[in-house]
């Protein structure tokens, strides 16, 4: 079997989303074609099988011995044909199927990885993750049914062929009258498409509502409304039974329009075909065949059917997936970038006049939490459209995005924290050493963080396992060992009690040694730590220096850091 | 995790029995269910009969009208199975429905009625699971999967009795199929399931990163974590590619072997019956019928296997659903009322590992209308101390009282009249905005509502609101700010009312910027309550009648904020640097 993941899953055709179909195809052609051949012969084994039986019913007929004995090998021989072209079928379009579902999850991680920031803003997760679950199935569907879509084609094709040598008019008759049938069971099938979808939409909507009740289910058990709640999903889980029991009866009818339709048409051919015979148009054997392919031909025409409706739907997931991999960054950098700034620049951000130096611990307060926040973007350079900051007098916006990204580092309260060891989370990209990260975690206070889980336990996924103080004091520690040259962190102690806060204010200074870095808090402890404190009023720099005196000078600073009390 | 063990899985037995006594109270239903189904089948059965009725007559060069007559026959039997099944789908979906509201419904109220205690540890994972995955599995095997076995089951063994009627000789060569089908099919339902439960894990595992990947892409450009990520979606990649090659090989052995089997029971009659033939045991249209019948074994045979796995799935999905009813109380309610407000903990040790004590004899009174304000560093205990003394569960050894009663002694009702338990954790319901404010206090008026609104200061952006009060919010409505999820919290407490407020870190997750104006709404919550509260920010303490410092599960110092001042411990030293002095 062919090994998976590629390792590059190539550059895509994203004219169209048939064109990006194709071109999952064209990775795998050979694959591809093999599956439909394989998938042609197990049809076409399966499509002899009426033939042989009247062969062999004829040949009992008139006692010949040796053709019935050569009938019945030919019947064992097309059972076993059937079973090892059918998995040969499963094998190779399994995989095809595979190759461009995970080519697909490959694309998209990495295109997603490009995107940033810009994806976060532009799509809802819901929609890049439904690519994940929904569309792969549905591209890697329309991949899928190549195999068997090529076998039904090539049975319809076989069939006719066997019944027109027999007899025209009744050859006639079943290769018009059974796509008819089909046709007109499909027809009947297209209001059950709708009833279904209303009971599937009730279904998940009940589901959310039981996902709902757990989610808060301890303000629930805290507070109380246990009743109403309950009232509430019985009622909606009776609307659901209901619409299931109504969604049956249309259901029900086509259960029955099925076997009667077809089974009607079969006994008329077979009625037609036995006037035939009784004439000795036909040999009896030859009406078992009609009677047999009369109800064979349904199987193909509904694969047929089933292929139609898998493409469609393919091609409209692939849409989905084109549009995600057409999106562009909106921070693309400048086409002709300048040339980075020496290490250990100096950052300015003329907007507000906030300047930070290499190896200065600078607390920035503000009146407003707000403007602190926007401060932060653009300092990070994550804002277009304003006087961009600079760093060693090189606006940011002269410099590629990855300079800026790797230079200069915004850590924020809601900065993800990934499924997985704790080490490769605290590591991040870069190589660190065991004491690196064990001194991250010291500087960060998560020293008890460490002691439940381990260097090498697990996280979950956004931190659920952990206290907000704790997720906080890891967000803390990983962008300590980033090491970054200008690292900007916001309210970085907002969810961790007064102790821990005075510990980490403490050992800020020597975890940053050498560097820049700017504190965007109010605290008290934090900021007595910093060698200088900017007060941010009205958007500006409004006033510098250290806590103590601004605490002494400024009222409204003081006013700002302490809320109004002591 | 060790999560998951909380909650507990029913056994086969317990399954068993309860799925008979559900059963038991439909008979009639059922009854009717199978009768129905038996019926249509055995009308199915008459056309090959026929058939072969035709091949006979043509060989022997009948009458025309006789032909007529059995094509008419199998037109007949063709109607009469097509009303049959049409009647009993609808009456087996009739009852596959009314089975299936009942057992979601028993087990959204067995998550309603899990206990307090089990709710704080339990987390939701697992419960999420149960209510989405294991609903849906059951859903699946009650809706498509009990009828399509029934069906098959059915056909198989009523097939089998009209080759039987038809030529009893000729049973034999269809039985010749059971030994292999049944023996692979048993290994394979043996490995299968948990293959396939690996292989939708790892689905799942894939399609978290990628959600991750996506949800922290900010954070995956900040920290460049972008050759990481792929790095983890080929790891992600390799896992599902390994699971899928593995259920892969399960089929490569199962699908030919089963397809092989099938054609033996064709092959055994048309071989046997031709030889009975030949030596006229029988006549070509009985041997036609038998075969024909033998091919119609087929498609029945691959519906059971098909749908025995789903069925699998569906009985452990429902024995996880039942478990819930198998968790034991927690609560042990008397009859005794509390004679006053005053809540006391008297010499109150937890642990929640044996041997490894959170708390150790602690002893507190707390004066109703005392406003007390807990420090100390992450992992002293606070937390815990916070819930024993709002109820949520009773000590290891002391006790928790009100009034004289033990707290776990008071019904939950009784309690939640008394104290209140407010954490950072905050859930908007779906449903109206009124709905979210009168969880604790159903028959609350507009006018209270709207009263309580305005007490915490939401009451200006709820009526801002496209329908004010009856607005929908939370999932697939509304969305409301963080803030405002908080407003709407507090403000279900005073509907509630509750004397004393037990808050861990209630504001401590809020953002800053909101956090301020918060703190107005909270105090008006507050305003004439007792409050224990849990405090990150030192201005909280110092606003506290008294202060306790708790250290390793004990009280280090205690006392009012300037009294700890003069004595200069740790908290006087913690002050005096927040102070800058």
């Amino acid at each position: 079997m062919r090994q998976l993941p590629v390792p590059d899953p190539g550059t895509p055709n994203l004219a169209s989303p048939s064109r990006f179909v194709l071109w999952l195809i064209g990775r795998q052609r050979g694959s591809v074609l093999l599956g439909m051949v394989w998938g042609s012969s197990w049809m076409i084994a399966q499509a002899l099988v009426p033939a042989v039986l009247g062969s062999a019913v004829d040949a009992l007929a008139g006692h010949r011995t040796i053709a019935f004995s050569w009938d019945c090998a030919a019947v064992l021989a097309l059972g076993v044909i059937t079973a090892l072209t059918g998995i040969l079928r499963h094998r190779m379009v399994l995989t095809c199927f595979l190759d461009a579902a995970f080519r697909i999850m490959q694309l998209v991680t990495e295109h997603s990885s490009r995107l940033g920031n810009t994806l976060s803003r532009l799509l809802t997760t819901g929609e890049v993750v439904s690519v994940g679950t929904a569309d792969v199935d549905a591209v890697g569907g329309a991949i899928d049914i190549t195999g068997r879509g090529a076998g039904a084609i090539a049975a319809v094709v076989v069939v006719a062929a066997i019944l027109l040598a027999r007899s025209l008019p009744l050859g006639l008759i079943v290769l018009i009258g059974g796509p008819a049938m089909t046709a007109l069971v499909g027809l009947l099938l297209r209001p059950l498409h709708q009833r279904q979808q209303r009971y599937r939409d009730l279904q998940g909507a009940l589901a959310t509502r039981a996902a709902d009740i757990v989610a808060g289910l301890r303000v629930l058990r805290g507070i109380g409304g246990e009743q109403a709640f309950s009232a509430r999903y019985r009622s909606q889980s009776q609307e659901l039974r209901r619409t299931g029991v109504h969604v049956a009866r249309t259901e029900s009818y086509l259960n029955g329009a099925e076997i009667l339709l077809p089974g009607m048409f079969v006994t008329a051919a077979t009625w037609i075909a036995a006037h035939y015979a009784l004439r000795k148009v036909i040999t009896p054997g030859q009406l078992v065949t009609f009677y047999a392919y009369a109800s064979f031909l349904a199987v193909p025409l509904a694969t047929l059917t089933e292929a139609a409706d898998s493409i469609v739907r393919g091609l409209v997931a692939a849409g989905r997936v084109v549009t995600i991999l057409r999106l562009e960054p909106e921070i693309a950098g400048p086409a002709d970038p300048a040339p980075a700034p020496p290490a250990g620049a100096t950052l300015h951000d003329p907007a507000s006049g906030l300047i930070v130096a290499r190896g200065e611990l600078v607390g920035l307060a503000a009146e407003n939490p707000a403007q602190a926040a926007e401060l932060a973007d653009r300092i990070g350079g994550y804002r277009l459209g304003e006087p961009a900051a600079s760093l060693g007098g090189v606006p940011l916006t002269d410099l590629p995005v990855g300079i800026v990204r790797e230079r200069i580092l915004v850590a924020v309260n809601d900065a993800h924290l990934f499924a997985g060891g704790l080490t490769g989370q605290l590591a991040g990209a870069g190589q660190v050493s065991e004491p690196d990260v064990l001194a991250a975690i010291t500087a960060a206070s998560a020293r008890d963080v460490l002691d439940t889980v381990g260097l090498d336990g697990h996280l979950a996924a956004r931190g659920r396992t952990l206290s907000g103080g704790q997720a906080q004091r890891v967000r803390l520690a990983r962008a300590l060992l980033t090491g970054a040259e200008i690292l900007v962190l916001v309210e970085p102690t907002s969810a961790v009690d007064a102790h821990t806060e005075a510990a980490i204010a403490r050992n800020l200074r020597t975890a940053r040694q050498g560097a820049g870095t700017v504190v965007i808090s109010n605290s008290p402890l934090l900021l007595d730590q910093a060698d200088r404190v900017a007060f941010l009023r009205d958007g500006v720099i409004a006033e510098q220096g250290t806590h103590r005196e601004l605490l002494a000078r400024s009222p409204a600073y003081a006013a700002a850091v302490t809320r109004g009390e002591g | 995790m060790a999560q998951s063990q909380i909650l507990p899985v029913a056994g086969g037995r317990q399954v068993f029995t309860h799925v008979k006594m559900v059963m038991a109270s439909r008979r009639r239903e059922l009854g009717a269910v199978l009768g129905l189904y038996f019926a249509a089948t055995t009308a199915g059965l008459i056309p090959p009969r026929m058939l072969g009725s035709i091949v006979t007559d043509v060989q022997n060069g009948a009458a025309v009208s006789r032909i007529d007559l059995l094509a008419a026959a199998i037109a007949a039997a063709l109607l009469a199975q097509s009303v049959l099944i049409r009647f009993g789908a609808l009456a087996g979906a009739r009852l596959g429905e009314a089975l299936l509201a009942t057992f979601r419904e028993e087990f959204v109220d067995g998550v309603l009625g899990l206990p307090l205690s089990v709710v704080e540890r339990a987390g939701s994972g697992d419960l999420m699971t149960r209510s989405s995955r294991d609903v849906n599995s059951l859903s699946l095997a009650a809706r498509q999967g009990v009828p399509a076995v029934l069906t098959a089951v059915l056909t198989v063994s009523l097939t089998l009795g009209a080759v039987a009627l038809d030529s009893p000789v000729l049973v034999l060569p269809c039985l010749i199929v059971v030994p292999p089908v049944w023996a692979v099919t048993r290994w394979y339902l043996r490995l299968a399931p948990a293959g396939y439960l690996r292989e939708s894990a790892s689905w799942g595992v894939m399609t978290d990163s990628l959600a991750e990947t996506v949800e922290g892409a900010r954070t995956v450009e900040a920290l460049r974590l972008g050759q990481l990520r792929r790095q983890r979606a080929d790891a992600d990649i390799r896992a599902c590619y390994a699971a899928e090659r593995y259920t892969l090989r399960l089929r490569t052995i199962f699908w030919p072997a089963a397809e092989a089997s099938y054609v033996l029971p064709l092959f055994g009659v048309l071989a046997f019956g031709g030889v009975a033939y030949l030596n006229g045991w029988c006549t070509l249209g009985e041997v036609t019928a038998a075969a024909l019948y033998a091919r119609a074994l087929v498609a029945p045979m691959d519906q059971l296997i098909q749908w025995l796995n789903y069925l699998q799935t569906g009985t452990a999905a429902l024995s996880r659903l039942l478990g819930l009813t198998e968790v034991p109380a927690d609560r042990r309610p008397g009859l005794a009322a509390p004679d006053d407000s005053q809540l006391s903990a008297e010499q109150v040790s937890h642990a929640y590992v044996p041997g490894h004590d959170v708390l150790r004899r602690i002893s507190l009174d707390v004066r109703p209308g005392e406003r007390i304000a807990i420090v100390g560093p992450s992992g002293a205990g606070k937390s815990t101390l916070g819930r024993l003394l709002a109820g949520v569960h009773g000590p290891d050894r002391g006790r928790v009282s009100i009034g004289g009663v033990p707290l776990i002694e008071l019904p939950l009702e009784e309690l939640r009249g008394q104290i209140a338990l407010v954490t950072q954790e905050h859930h908007i319901f779906q449903g109206s905005l009124r709905d979210n404010v009168t969880l604790g206090y159903p028959e609350a008026t507009d006018a209270a509502v709207a009263g309580a609104l305005a007490a915490v200061d939401a009451l200006g952006w709820a009526e801002a609101l496209p329908c004010g009060l009856a607005t929908q919010v939370g999932s697939g409505g509304i969305r409301l700010s963080a803030s405002q999820a908080q407003q709407i919290a507090l403000a279900r407490l005073v509907l509630a009312d509750p004397h004393t407020l037990v808050l861990d870190e209630a504001t401590s997750l809020l953002d800053p910027r909101s956090a301020r104006h918060l703190e107005q709404s909270l105090s008006a919550v507050l305003d004439g309550r007792t409050v224990v509260a849990i405090a990150h920010r030192l201005h909280t303490a110092h606003d506290a009648d008294r202060v306790i410092v708790m250290e390793d599960g004990e009280i280090s110092e205690s006392g009012p904020h300037h009294d700890l001042l003069v004595t200069g411990g740790a908290y006087a030293a913690l002050w005096q640097s927040w102070h800058g002095k």
